[in-house]
């Protein structure tokens, strides 16, 4: 098990807050004129914790990802993550996990796995090596030469899971990334995602449309307005881990789905 | 009973015809002028094979270096197109509608520009398969997913990095059937340009021939065209094999229809642009 140890970074070397957004604003200008896409965001991620954000579409939770993971840049506000600015993407900081299966259907799995290592100038036996950890780490061992369209949707998207721990970066960026998978999928996916993240240990970000979810994974749940998107709500889920499928049908979890329902559902 | 598999029945169409071929002049259902006989075509093939290759040398010749220029230039300027949008607004409406014109009309200009030898040829052959190679690797740079790119860009590559490792391959199934439908295109560009106007080639054969009434030698021209057509085909669909074997493992058998249909797919495409 020493890649467990390898990877498990523990919180106490990490700085206090492993994402930091000060004053956030977005602005786009669009075809009318300058549109307003963030207002005012103010947003802590202790490291290690589980954070899920939850809003309507097109409230720019989705940009806000995309900032944070320095593929675009905020009008005003700071972001730091691991207690740096992230002008522009920086894999060994920070992963990405995309909705849609972003792999490349013309590698197969380990050679997506390893692909940004690959970027990196990795040399082939190091990062073959590492990729076929993380494909074990997500439950694939043995799928590794299998190219993405034989893979069901839950693979791939654990192939896209170990691909953005690759590189073993502290903060993990995933966009609704179970979205397109069936419901039954998307439960297992959802505690597979619980086992890895609490085998290494990461600052896990996370956006969905669904409150279950939101309420089942996440340490605490953001909830964001309507465009302009700006912060309503914090909801602290103060569930116990390991969670299961059974707390699903508690009163807490039902008051918790309820609390953010009603932010959400209150907006225009 | 079970039913014969389709290449069977292929070949047993293939081999009615060639029968046909024979005995149709044979029995006198038509004038030998018209149709000579298969045995007799490929007797007169055999008979002038110096000249029949020497010429097939010269068309050989033609042919390569046009498709040299026609997917080296249509890569390179489909590139640009697909790539950068301000060239692609400027230019795609311009190339689209060239593609629509018979070429065929400006080979007497060529004629004129490059004389009758093989360089007027490879001119217009070059043009005429130039357009579906540019516009197939201008849909399929245009046509690749955000979400390659984004994915690309967050896992730290640089533009150099973006363009090998994620925009080429990406773009690489619609430019081979650019490819395919150009170098069919090339090989009919030179061909017809050697039946206008030319002294040597395979399409000097067939007129020349022609002219003087000489059916047989029509047909061995024609056959040697086939065959050459042919062998390009198989040629491209080996390459494609090699270089799309990700669309195809795990599923042999049924992606050969997919794969048909998307090469099929794609000229309409690239003409839609």
């Amino acid at each position: 098990m020493e890649h467990m140890a390898k990877l498990n970074r523990r919180p106490e070397h990490a700085p206090q807050a492993a994402v930091e957004v000060r004053g956030l604003g977005h602005i786009y200008e669009g075809r009318d004129g300058a549109v307003p896409a963030l207002t005012d965001i103010d947003l802590t991620v202790p490291a290690g914790h589980f954070t899920v954000i939850v809003g309507p579409s097109g409230c720019g939770k989705t940009s806000l990802l995309m900032m944070l993971a320095g593929l675009r840049t905020q009008t005003s506000g700071t972001i730091l993550c691991d207690g740096r600015p992230i002008p522009k993407p920086d894999p060994e900081r920070v992963g990405v996990v995309f909705q849609e299966a972003s792999l490349y259907p013309w590698l197969t799995a380990v050679e997506n796995v390893e692909f940004p290592l690959v970027l990196k100038g990795a040399p082939r036996s190091e990062r073959r090596a590492r990729a076929e950890e993380m494909l074990n780490l997500v439950g694939l061992e043995g799928f590794g030469g299998r190219y993405p369209h034989e893979l069901s949707g839950g693979m791939k998207q654990r192939v896209s899971i170990a691909r953005g721990l690759v590189q073993d970066p502290p903060v993990l960026l995933m966009d609704e990334p179970f979205a397109a998978l069936d419901e039954q999928t998307r439960m297992t996916m959802g505690h597979e995602l619980l086992r890895i993240w609490s085998q290494t240990s990461k600052t896990v970000v996370f956006i969905t449309h669904s409150l279950t979810e939101a309420v089942y994974l996440a340490d605490e749940v953001v909830v964001m307005s309507a465009r302009p998107g700006r912060i309503l709500d914090r909801v602290p889920v103060d569930l116990p881990r390991p969670r299961t499928y059974q707390m699903m049908a508690t009163d807490k979890f039902g008051q918790l789905r309820e609390r953010i329902w009603h932010q959400i559902r209150d907006t225009p | 009973m079970t039913r014969p598999s389709p290449q069977t029945v292929r070949r047993l169409i293939g081999l009615a015809l060639l029968i046909a071929w024979e005995a149709v002049p044979r029995l006198g259902l038509l004038p030998e002028l018209f149709l000579p006989p298969l045995s007799k075509t490929l007797a007169v093939l055999w008979l002038d094979r110096f000249i029949y290759a020497s010429a097939l040398l010269v068309t050989l010749y033609e042919v390569a270096i046009a498709m040299l220029i026609a997917c080296g230039v249509g890569i390179l300027v489909g590139a640009i197109v697909g790539g950068v949008a301000s060239i692609r607004n400027l230019m795609l409406p311009v190339f689209s509608s060239l593609y629509a014109v018979p070429i065929v009309i400006l080979y007497p200009i060529f004629t004129a520009w490059f004389g009758i030898g093989s360089e007027s040829k490879i001119a217009f052959a070059g043009v005429y398969g130039f357009f579906p190679v540019m516009l197939s690797t201008a849909a399929g740079i245009r046509t690749i997913d955000e979400q390659y790119l984004l994915a690309a860009r967050s896992m730290g590559a640089t533009l150099p990095q973006l363009i090998a490792r994620v925009i080429i391959p990406a773009a690489i199934p619609t430019v081979l059937a650019g490819l395919r439908l150009g170098g069919a295109l090339t090989i009919i560009g030179v061909v017809v340009s050697e039946m206008l106007t030319s002294a040597s080639g395979i399409g000097y054969l067939v007129t020349m021939n022609r002219t003087i009434l000489d059916s047989p030698r029509v047909f061995a021209a024609i056959i040697v065209v086939l065959v050459l057509s042919i062998a390009f085909d198989i040629a491209v669909r080996a390459i494609e094999r090699y270089t799309l074997v990700w669309q195809s493992a795990g599923r042999r058998g049924a992606s050969s229809s997919t794969a048909a249909s998307a090469r099929m797919a794609t000229p309409a495409a690239a003409s839609a642009v």
